[in-house]
């Protein structure tokens, strides 16, 4: 018994709040209309119909003036009939003013309708209107939107009220604006239940808002209440295809600028990145000098060395190389260039050279007997100085001839500065110019044009116009007339060679002259300990 | 038999006429000459009252009445309409006014056109010449009589073509 009265009351319940959730959702949506209409229309009474066959009127009054609904009549009269009275009912409102309400239930359309109100037997509004151009709908229900899976569009789509006979009256507003701007766009749409949204930008959220009216000739009305709005958010943008293409040209343009940049700084560049090792000669001016080697024989072991040399361009300290291997050399003469600087004074590394060849020094006067008898003493040796101190600038002092007591292959530091001479053509601007040295057994004048011809064929300018010429104390026992000769410039880092000369080419049968420009910084390290250096002539 | 074979228009089958904006066309056509009536002071009154429809549109009763009931209504009236304007060109002296009301008259026949074309079926006057009834009232001024017109074609003539089943079978 009591489970069933229970369940009667919580169904009674049910329907007692549903009914007025209703009636509240209804006086609601009846406060905007009224809210809006007051707003629209000018004319008293206010009416306007949400359906088929009905018909709500209200007219506003202020308070103080206001009397009770009872005071008020509403007749209303359709053309060819009676009058009709609708009862009038007050409702309070905002701003100290009140509403009065009337509502028709059956309402003929197409045909004009009288409506008076009087209050007191005083006519105070009089009104004529058509029921089918006074329509007020309820904004359109399940606005949606959706994405359509192309950039920047969006559809919205939503339920038309369900009006028989109206449909190709709808019309629609859509009102969008991306979520939490003020500034929207509006389209307009007719007759239809879903609109694209184009032109919108991706990947932003989007507010969504359609509002509903009747625009046609049989029926009409005012526009209705917005939905609420419903956000959506479009789908992310891709990379534009022209954005992309533009930012890779000028990415490449970029690079290529960079790379022509690099290019034309690449020496500047590899001297920071790949400095070259400092020679201490302008620490110690005196100390180093540059001697002239003799070939000991015509050897084809020449391009032995020649292939060793050619096997890299990079620098390397030669002192290093010097050390593992050692060559037997023999020095014809020694130059020094800079001012005079006490002897002893050699620098370690010289020394370390020097002290790892001194067992070598036996293979130094190793000397093919046929170059050696052909040396021409003193007449070639004046000769040779001569020539070399006409062009020296600076007489060279020749009290560093001590130097060369030992008799090793010394390694040389030219400390002479090419000035005047064109720049070295490549990174190797450190590398000490060559000096120009050589003896000759020739005439002089062939030699001074062997001299010129030398010192022109030196591609690499390294020749230096300078040049001082000094024997040593110890010098070498004359070598014939068959000597050719090549300056080596030494700078500690390379030792670079002059293009050589023959004095004797009567001599020269077997070898051959390799007058090619060449830096020897490697060969003397690679060839096997014991190999003499032999410049082929 | 061969009479029959040989009787003009009627036999042929027209195509239906399902756009509205015909009928749209024609409304408007009609409000211009009750606005020019409107406007017009001289000749207003009719010598006699005419018969016309009755335009009012009640949903419930409407929908309520049967296709066939619907289309002899709509008839009807167009019929009495005819007759209606007929008279008036008669009594009506201005040119401009004269122009709207054969135009009126031409549509009229245009929508009786129309809706031969969707098969709605025509209307009969009754014998006496006088149609009477409750869809009828008795007008006595030009302006109310086009405005009639007006509201008239504007419903019930309006509601007809909307609802036709010829022209909904594609799409319903």
């Amino acid at each position: 018994m009591t489970n069933d009265n229970l369940t009667k009351l919580l169904v009674f319940c049910v329907l007692f709040c549903a009914q007025k959730t209703s009636i509240v959702h209804g006086s609601q949506a009846l406060e905007t209309k009224v809210a809006l209409l007051l707003h629209v229309e000018p004319e008293n009474p206010k009416c306007f119909a949400e359906g088929m066959s009905d018909l709500t009127c209200f007219w506003e009054e202020d308070e103080e003036r206001a009397g009770s609904a009872d005071q008020y009549s509403f007749i209303y009269t359709y053309q060819n009939e009676n009058s009709s009275e609708c009862a009038v009912t007050a409702l309070p409102a905002a701003g100290g003013k009140r509403l009065y309400f009337c509502r028709l239930s059956r309402t003929q359309l197409f045909v004009p309708l009288d409506i008076r109100v009087f209050r007191d037997d005083l006519l105070i509004h009089n009104r004529s209107l058509f029921i089918e151009v006074v329509f007020l709908l309820d904004p359109p229900s399940n606005l949606t939107l959706t994405s359509t899976g192309t950039q920047g569009q969006l559809k919205a789509s939503w339920l038309p009220p369900s009006l028989k006979y109206m449909g190709d009256s709808m019309m629609y507003e859509v009102s969008y604006a991306m979520a939490g701007s003020h500034i929207g766009k509006v389209e307009e749409v007719q007759a239809s239940s879903e609109l694209i949204l184009r032109g919108l930008q991706s990947g932003t959220k989007y507010k969504v808002r359609i509002r509903a009216k009747l625009d046609g000739i049989s029926y009409s009305g005012y526009w209705s209440a917005w939905t609420d709005p419903v956000l959506m958010e479009t789908i992310p943008g891709d990379l534009d295809p022209l954005i992309v293409s533009l930012s890779l040209i000028i990415s490449l343009v970029l690079t290529l600028l960079s790379l022509i940049v690099l290019m034309s700084h690449r020496r500047f560049l590899l001297k920071k990145i790949w400095p070259i090792i400092p020679t201490p000669e302008s620490k110690f001016q005196g100390l180093f000098k540059v001697y002239v080697f003799v070939s000991l024989e015509y050897e084809t072991r020449y391009e032995e060395w020649l292939g060793h040399s050619t096997g890299g361009l990079w620098l390397r300290p030669a002192y290093f190389y010097s050390e593992e291997f050692p060559a037997p050399l023999e020095v014809l003469s020694e130059v020094s260039l800079g001012p005079a600087l006490p002897s002893s004074a050699l620098p370690p590394k010289a020394s370390e050279a020097l002290g790892e060849e001194e067992d070598e020094d036996k293979k130094l006067k190793r000397v093919d007997s046929a170059l050696m008898e052909g040396w021409r003493e003193t007449p070639q040796e004046h000769w040779l100085m001569d020539q070399l101190q006409s062009i020296h600038q600076h007489p060279a002092p020749r009290t560093q001839s001590s130097l060369l007591e030992s008799h090793d292959a010394y390694v040389t530091l030219n400390s002479q500065n090419h000035s005047g001479e064109e720049p070295l053509d490549d990174i190797l601007e450190e590398t000490l110019p060559l000096q120009v040295l050589f003896a000759s057994g020739r005439t002089s004048s062939e030699s001074r044009s062997d001299l010129g011809s030398l010192q022109q064929s030196s591609g690499s300018g390294r020749l230096s116009s300078q040049s001082s010429f000094e024997y040593p104390n110890h010098t070498w026992p004359p070598k014939g007339s068959g000597y050719t000769y090549m300056a080596v410039a030494d700078s500690g880092v390379s030792m670079d060679y002059s293009p050589m000369s023959s004095s004797k080419i009567d001599d020269i049968g077997k070898g051959v002259i390799y007058t090619n420009e060449y830096k020897n910084e490697i060969p003397a390290h690679r060839r096997p300990i014991g190999t003499p250096i032999h410049f082929a002539f | 038999m061969l009479l029959e074979w040989t009787k003009p228009g009627l036999s042929n089958p027209l195509r239906p006429i399902c756009d509205l904006r015909v009928l749209k066309h024609f409304i408007e056509e009609a409000r211009d000459a009750e606005a020019a009536m409107l406007a017009c002071k001289e000749g207003r009154g009719l010598p006699e009252p005419v018969t016309v429809p009755q335009t009012k549109v009640d949903f419930n009763v409407w929908e309520r009445k049967n296709a066939l009931e619907q289309a002899q209504e709509v008839q009807s009236g167009l019929w009495l309409l005819n007759q209606a304007i007929g008279s008036l060109r008669a009594t009506v002296t201005n040119t401009a006014l004269h122009s709207h009301i054969d135009n009126s008259l031409r549509n009229i026949f245009s929508i009786g056109q129309v809706l031969r074309s969707l098969n709605i079926q025509e209307y009969t006057p009754p014998a006496g010449g006088v149609a009477g009834g409750e869809e009828t009232w008795r007008v006595s001024s030009a302006s109310e009589l086009l405005q009639v017109h007006v509201n008239f074609l504007r419903g019930k003539v309006h509601l007809l073509l909307s609802n036709t089943p010829v022209c909904h079978q594609g799409s319903s």
